[in-house]
């Protein structure tokens, strides 16, 4: 579906989530790999600072015995031998904490082992000095060596004490450094990497925040357009729903509520429901369409009533189209027109046109009766006269030949209206077969079928070349007729007729006031006598039928001849115009289409 | 009953018109025999009857009750025994749409009844004396409808 925006933009967002989240992730665990380095070396400092501590409690409890023998073989006070005496304890205390303290260096027990050794040697050292310097069993020169070897001894024991110190201060040292190692990321590159992750979720943030601006455009314009919709709907009378055809759900436009006769979301449109109203004339065939949409995947139209909760009867037309959304579901979304009017209207287009179909039977039927049954009894009084013989006539008064005379020219006169009025009418309700043909051929014949006339009256007729034109041509010919007749009928008595026809193309927009603008080309053909011509303001009134300008007993004639005229030219979609000075002469100008 | 004289039949259902037509025949110096039908079931019942002797002329009006002109024309040209018949329309009308169907249909020729008695004369005069094979063989649209010189 076009009209569905689309944020592929979403996808994009969700690589730079999952990066960002997989950096905090990375630099969180290598922030608690450093706390647990940082909690082992501190652990470690502390050992060594224990062990150091211990050492020198050692030392210390040694160098206590040292000074309490040493006070006690100076003074001989008893006194002076309580620290020796602890100091025993002390340090195999501390010997034990170390021996537990060192248990995962070799190196350190075994050095704890000579240091021991070297405790013991000094101990009994102490016990020696002691019994030399006893006055019982003094004897000085051993109690000087006792005192010197404890010197030395005392000499070992706290070089060894040092040694192990450094010992522990370079595995220290050793320790801290791999620590340091371990810790390969320097906090710059930490640093960086955040940075890059916050940028990532700031890039993602400013792309969220677009798409939701670009959302709510959408929004708007969805919002304006479902309000057009619903606007034209309820104008244009139509509606529209949609039917969800996998979860069978139905959704009316609010119009199509209207159509129905109801307010909007007046009930919840089911599959029942779409037939529900459909009047029972047409309920099968709806149905029926209902049941080949799905076959078919769309709906042509069709035509149907329903029947409103007020029991008025409206006209429906639908169509439907079956479409798949983005989720794969069908749905058959529909139109529903309510033509109500136009059906209407289109009866009584029908009714009218039924109308004037009988009338034009009718007329045509009354040119039957013109052309036959009105002609019958004419024809029979015109007989009956022609039958009434010079010998008759004779034994007539004066008066009754007289009547007899009026009688026959009122029954020719008669015979020539109808007559009239039949070519009149035939001009209009004949076929109309418009042949390619040269107008000179046609104004030959007319000038032949009027060649008795011209011989009388001595006219001269002029033409220069006439077009070839697509036209009837026998209603052509009678126009040429009708119009040189016309011409010879009112020529002036003093001198010989004249007329002369021309003929010249035209522009259509050079004559906006007298034809057709939709031509663009024209024949403009023109017909000038030297008759008696009339006066300019009936310029207009002569094309009128049974118009006429002279009384029938000057001029014979029925006022049909330029009526016929100009219904031939409107026949060829044409114009005609007339034109005169009086007692000058006239000028009738034909324009047909090229 | 002259044996050599033409047989002339007018089926028409006005009785002035026959008059007319017997009048005028009464008048002409033409040895004929002049017979009526007054419609077209008429004219139909004489035809098919084989004791009547076949005109050598029929004059048939097209407006005519109970079987018009038209249909008697179809029925005369259908029928074996009577497609020869010289058939001369004898019609008040003279409506385009008449001339053209009954020229169609195999009339010979189609005559307006005139106005006046002398031509009605000169008419039937022309009809009578014309040479049927000769006209038939050149009968076209243009020379179906009489007119008079």
């Amino acid at each position: 579906m076009k009209w569905i925006p689309n944020f592929n933009s979403s996808n994009s967002l969700r690589v730079i989530f999952v990066i960002a989240v997989f950096i905090l992730l990375f630099l969180s665990s290598i922030a608690y790999k450093h706390n647990q380095d940082l909690n082992e070396s501190s652990k470690l400092v502390m050992h060594t600072y224990e062990i150091n501590i211990q050492l020198e409690r050692l030392m210390s409890a040694i160098k206590d015995a040292e000074t309490g023998q040493r006070g006690y073989i100076i003074t001989r006070n008893a006194r002076f031998l309580t620290p020796y005496i602890y100091s025993r304890d002390k340090v195999n205390t501390s010997f034990i904490t170390l021996k537990k303290l060192t248990a995962d260096n070799p190196q350190q027990q075994e050095n704890l082992q000579k240091l021991f050794k070297l405790i013991t040697l000094r101990f009994v050292s102490f016990e020696n000095c002691l019994k030399y310097s006893d006055p019982k069993t003094y004897d000085k020169r051993k109690l000087d060596n006792h005192m010197f070897g404890g010197r030395i001894l005392m000499e070992n024991i706290r070089f060894k004490v040092d040694e192990m110190n450094d010992i522990e201060k370079t595995y220290l040292k050793k320790r801290l450094k791999i620590y340091d190692a371990e810790i390969s990321l320097s906090p710059l590159f930490s640093i960086s990497l955040f940075l890059v992750a916050l940028s990532f979720i700031l890039l993602a943030y400013r792309q969220i925040s677009r798409d939701f601006e670009r959302l709510k455009v959408f929004n708007k314009r969805l919002l304006i357009s479902s309000g057009l919709i619903a606007e034209s709907e309820s104008i244009g009378n139509f509606s529209t729903w949609q039917w969800d055809l996998d979860a069978d759900k139905i959704d009316y436009s609010d119009n199509q509520f209207r159509l129905l006769g109801f307010e909007p979301n007046a009930f919840v449109p089911s599959k029942e429901t779409l037939l529900k109203f459909v009047h029972p004339d047409d309920k099968d065939a709806v149905a029926k369409s209902i049941d080949g949409i799905i076959e078919n995947k769309q709906v042509p139209f069709i035509y149907y009533k329903i029947i409103r909760p007020d029991f008025e009867v409206r006209y429906f037309k639908t169509t439907g189209k079956l479409v798949t959304d983005q989720q794969g579901s069908k749905i058959l979304l529909g139109i529903n027109f309510d033509i109500t009017d136009e059906h209407l209207l289109n009866i009584e287009l029908q009714e009218r046109n039924k109308e004037l179909e009988k009338s034009n039977k009718e007329l045509a039927s009354f040119n039957h009766v013109a052309s036959h049954d009105l002609q019958e009894p004419l024809r029979k009084i015109q007989t009956f006269i022609s039958r009434v013989s010079d010998a008759d006539k004779e034994v007539m008064s004066e008066s009754g030949k007289n009547y007899i005379t009026k009688i026959e020219s009122s029954a020719k006169r008669m015979r020539v209206l109808i007559d009239d009025l039949l070519l009149f009418s035939r001009t209009n309700t004949t076929k109309k077969e418009f042949i390619k043909i040269n107008l000179n051929e046609l104004l030959d014949n007319a000038e032949s079928e009027l060649a008795e006339v011209i011989e009388e009256k001595r006219a001269v007729i002029k033409s220069n070349k006439l077009p070839k034109l697509s036209v009837i041509p026998y209603q052509i010919e009678q126009l040429f007729i009708n119009l040189i007749g016309n011409s010879l009928k009112y020529s002036r008595p003093d001198i010989e007729p004249e007329i002369s026809i021309s003929s010249e193309k035209v522009n259509a927009c050079d004559y906006p006031e007298i034809v057709d603008q939709s031509v663009k080309k024209f024949h403009k053909i023109t017909f000038t006598d030297n008759g008696m011509g009339f006066d300019p303001q009936f310029k207009e009134t002569i094309f009128i039928l049974f118009q006429r300008l002279h009384s029938k007993t000057d001029y014979p004639g029925t006022g049909i001849g330029l009526a016929i005229c100009k219904k031939i030219v409107e026949n060829h979609k044409g114009h005609i115009t007339a034109d005169s000075t009086l007692g000058k002469g006239s000028v009738f100008t034909v324009f047909l289409p090229d | 009953m002259q044996k050599n004289a033409l047989h002339i039949l007018l089926a028409d259902d006005d009785e002035d018109d026959r008059l007319f037509f017997k009048d005028a025949f009464e008048e002409i110096k033409i040895q004929t025999n002049v017979n009526f039908v007054h419609d077209g079931m008429q004219l139909m019942d004489h035809l098919h009857n084989e004791d009547n002797k076949l005109p050598d002329i029929l004059f048939l009006d097209l407006n005519m009750p109970k079987k018009t002109g038209k249909e008697c024309l179809i029925e005369i040209k259908k029928t074996d025994r009577l497609k020869d018949v010289i058939i001369a329309i004898y019609s008040t009308s003279s409506s385009e749409e008449d001339i053209e169907d009954t020229f169609i249909q195999g009339a010979n020729i189609y005559i307006k009844k005139p106005s006046d008695f002398n031509t009605l004369k000169k008419i039937i005069n022309e009809v009578v004396t014309v040479n049927w094979h000769y006209h038939t063989s050149g009968l076209n649209r243009d020379n179906f409808l009489l007119r008079l010189k």
